[in-house]
């Protein structure tokens, strides 16, 4: 078993009068995957976004609750939240590279951080990202180009590579393959698994064979409360809960 | 008549809608046959055919109607014995057996004209009436045809669609061929002004003083008058005080406006940005005149109050006093406009950058700003193009002696208001001194055309596509 990198205590979540997550209490492992499920607007989204602060854009939104990240809250007022967002990157439901180039796309994070402060450490930076996201060999003879003109499943790896510049320990995808067709999306779950050995990964998904595929641990959300977690294997083949086996088996959501 | 013939075609119509709508239904149940279309469109099919025909001919038979009746008269007074020597007397031949017709002439009325006006009466007459005969001969000709074609079950609903795109199609045209009349009228007026001035010395000249161009005809210019005329008309100080004014006013427009526009967009929150936008632009629809003597009367004695209290030499009218007031004018354009642009930059990119742990102000600098750029580009060249257009203020505060001066304390003009200067009053159309004015929009134009180039071209260059 390996360490909790991040718990979850009592967390809830209000969008003005309306409560979206209910005491959940979530633990996410170190260098696993763990696969959030459930039907849509059940708090999965959310919930996510509460581990990189995301929710504090949105102004009627209000969290409590503790959330643990290597011992420390990171839901406490006082908290840094652009350090906290170097540790924590953040792939989103569509691609949305920024209209700029290829490379300024990833090295934007590392500026923004002053790291890679000469040319050629910032190259390494860009080189290293998109190799890591598998990007390398399509778009190392036009990095000068628009990231916007790359097909979906690579702007979505453009982020992945974008997200990682910043050398973060977690990184959270919410619903990464939902815009993508299924090439694509097997490329990005291959990427999740090579990704795994070295992040802390948080994924989103509506495609239960998604989350069979790239996780290791699984949630159950519905309407707000976490239903039921536990080992991938265990909650697909043999869950303690009715809901989540009527939910697994398509007979709702 | 002409309004007479406008409403019975028009009542016309409308119950030839009603009838082509029901006769269809009546065809398709009686004969049980499936119409091409619904009733309506036959409807208004039948209104289309019954109305516009007639209504073009209306048009084109008053367009041409005085010119014919004109020449016709002309010659029959001729006949008659009427002497004129040159076009000019003829038309006030005309204008007199005209007003003697109407019974507005009070001068002497000899043979030729009483004869003339009879002769106009006559014409008059016989052109009311064929016009009136061959409107309602078009109207029947076109039901008829139309009708005909509506007993057999025509694809009514195409051919409406048909018509109403020539309709949209004649309507641009008009658009544009109202563009091309304006230009080419400044552009043959300023050929007879470059007829007279060298091209060149209005171009490079540095001097203009319109004024002395008193000489009535170009033809009867001496050679003292045409090197007096020479350095008269220099369109440098112009230019210069134009560009200068606008100028300044951009250096208060962009930086506030812009700045407030980022604010609206992205810091105000819902409650504030329902207030203070509505007051923004408020602004806007201010008459320029008010912000006019705002400046000529409040701005530019404090200015020169404090230029006074400083020991520096302030023209009462000065170009600084303009160029802040209208840069204060232009304001809610850069703002209001700026604002909408960063608005419609997808809160994806936003999201985007504070993922990797950017702060509001970097994402807005390094994102947002440069996704919106083509936007915020257009809102300041239309707010330069509402600089260089607007004259009012100009008129007012900065002055109409033209100095070719940088020193934004002293008084100078723009082309606009140099235009207001040289064709308020009464005017002798074929002096240089009018016709200048025409010479100076021409320029005005092309240099706004060439503007709006440049600044379509760096957008093209310069935007970061987001979708």
């Amino acid at each position: 078993m390996s360490n909790v990198k991040i718990k979850s205590k009592n967390l809830n979540v209000y969008y003005g009068d309306k409560q979206a997550l209910f005491d959940v209490n979530l633990d996410l492992n170190e260098k696993e995957v763990t696969a959030l499920i459930g039907p849509s607007g059940c708090g999965k989204s959310t919930f996510i976004r509460c581990i990189n602060r995301m929710n504090d854009v949105i102004d009627i939104c209000k969290v409590t609750g503790n959330i643990e990240m290597d011992g420390i809250n990171i839901n406490d007022k006082d908290l840094d939240v652009v350090s906290l967002r170097e540790r924590v990157g953040m792939v989103f439901q569509k691609p949305n590279p920024f209209p700029k180039s290829i490379y300024d796309n990833i090295s934007y994070g590392p500026k923004i951080h002053g790291k890679g402060e000469t040319k050629s450490e910032l190259d390494q930076i860009v080189e290293n990202s998109l190799k890591k996201s598998a990007l390398w060999e399509e778009v190392k003879d036009r990095l000068e180009e628009p990231g916007t003109s790359l097909s979906g499943g690579q702007q979505q790896r453009l982020c992945i590579a974008r997200a990682i510049s910043v050398n973060p320990e977690v990184i959270l995808m919410d619903e990464p393959c939902s815009a993508l067709d299924p090439i694509a999306t097997a490329k990005i779950e291959e990427l999740i698994d090579e990704l795994k050995k070295t992040y802390t990964i948080v994924i989103v998904t509506h495609s239960m064979a998604q989350a069979v595929r790239v996780s290791q641990k699984t949630g159950f959300f519905h309407l707000g409360k976490l239903i039921e977690v536990g080992k991938t294997e265990k909650i697909f083949k043999n869950p303690d809960n009715k809901m989540t086996q009527d939910y697994i088996t398509g007979r709702f959501g | 008549m002409n309004i007479v013939l406008i409403f019975l075609i028009t009542i016309f119509s409308v119950s030839l809608f009603f009838y082509g709508k029901s006769k269809t239904k009546t065809i398709s149940i009686k004969d049980n046959i499936k119409l091409n279309a619904l009733p309506k469109f036959y409807g208004y099919y039948l209104v289309l055919w019954c109305s516009i025909p007639a209504l073009v001919f209306l048009l084109v038979w008053s367009l041409f109607e005085p010119i014919i009746i004109k020449s016709i008269i002309i010659e029959t007074a001729a006949n008659q014995g009427a002497i004129f020597s040159d076009k000019n007397e003829a038309n006030l031949i005309y204008e007199k057996i005209k007003a003697i017709h109407l019974g507005t002439y009070f001068g002497d009325i000899d043979s030729i004209l009483r004869e003339s006006a009879l002769a106009y009466a006559k014409f008059i007459n016989l052109f009311t009436n064929s016009k009136v005969v061959l409107i309602f001969a078009i109207i029947i000709a076109s039901v008829i045809y139309s009708l005909k074609k509506i007993k057999n079950n025509n694809k009514a609903r195409d051919d409406v669609e048909v018509i109403l795109k020539g309709l949209l199609f004649v309507s641009s045209l008009i658009a544009i061929l109202t563009t091309l009349g304006i230009i080419f009228s400044l552009l043959f007026e300023s050929i007879k002004f470059f007829s007279v001035i060298n091209i060149f010395d209005y171009l490079f000249g540095t001097n203009w003083s319109p004024q002395r161009a008193f000489v009535r005809d170009a033809s009867s210019i001496t050679a003292a008058e045409f090197e007096e005329l020479k350095d008269a008309f220099g369109f440098i100080p112009l230019i210069a005080g134009t560009s200068f004014i606008a100028f300044i006013a951009m250096l208060v427009a962009v930086p506030i406006g812009l700045f407030s526009g980022i604010y609206m967009a992205e810091y105000a929150s819902i409650k504030v940005r329902r207030i203070s936008k509505p007051i923004i632009e408020i602004l806007a629809g201010i008459p320029t005149v008010v912000y006019g003597f705002f400046a000529a009367l409040t701005v530019g004695p404090f200015f020169r109050q404090v230029g006074e209290n400083l020991g520096l030499t302030v023209s009462s009218e000065s170009a600084l006093a303009a160029g802040l007031i209208m840069g204060i004018m232009i304001i809610p354009y850069v703002s209001s406009l700026s604002d909408d642009v960063i608005n419609s930059v997808p809160q994806s990119l936003r999201d985007g950058s504070y993922a990797v742990g950017a702060t509001k102000s970097e994402t807005i600098k390094q994102v947002v700003i440069p996704a919106a750029l083509p936007g915020i580009i257009g809102s300041v060249l239309l707010a330069v193009s509402r600089a260089i257009g607007e004259t009012m203020i100009v008129v007012m505060a900065a002055g109409l002696a033209a100095n070719l001066t940088i020193n934004p304390l002293e008084s100078t003009t723009t082309i606009t208001t140099q235009i207001v200067m040289i064709l308020v009053g009464d005017q002798e159309f074929d002096s240089p001194k009018t016709q200048s004015a025409f010479a100076l929009g021409l320029t005005l134009f092309i240099a706004t055309l060439i503007l709006n180039y440049i600044a379509q071209r760096a957008v093209k260059k310069y935007r970061e596509k987001y979708d």
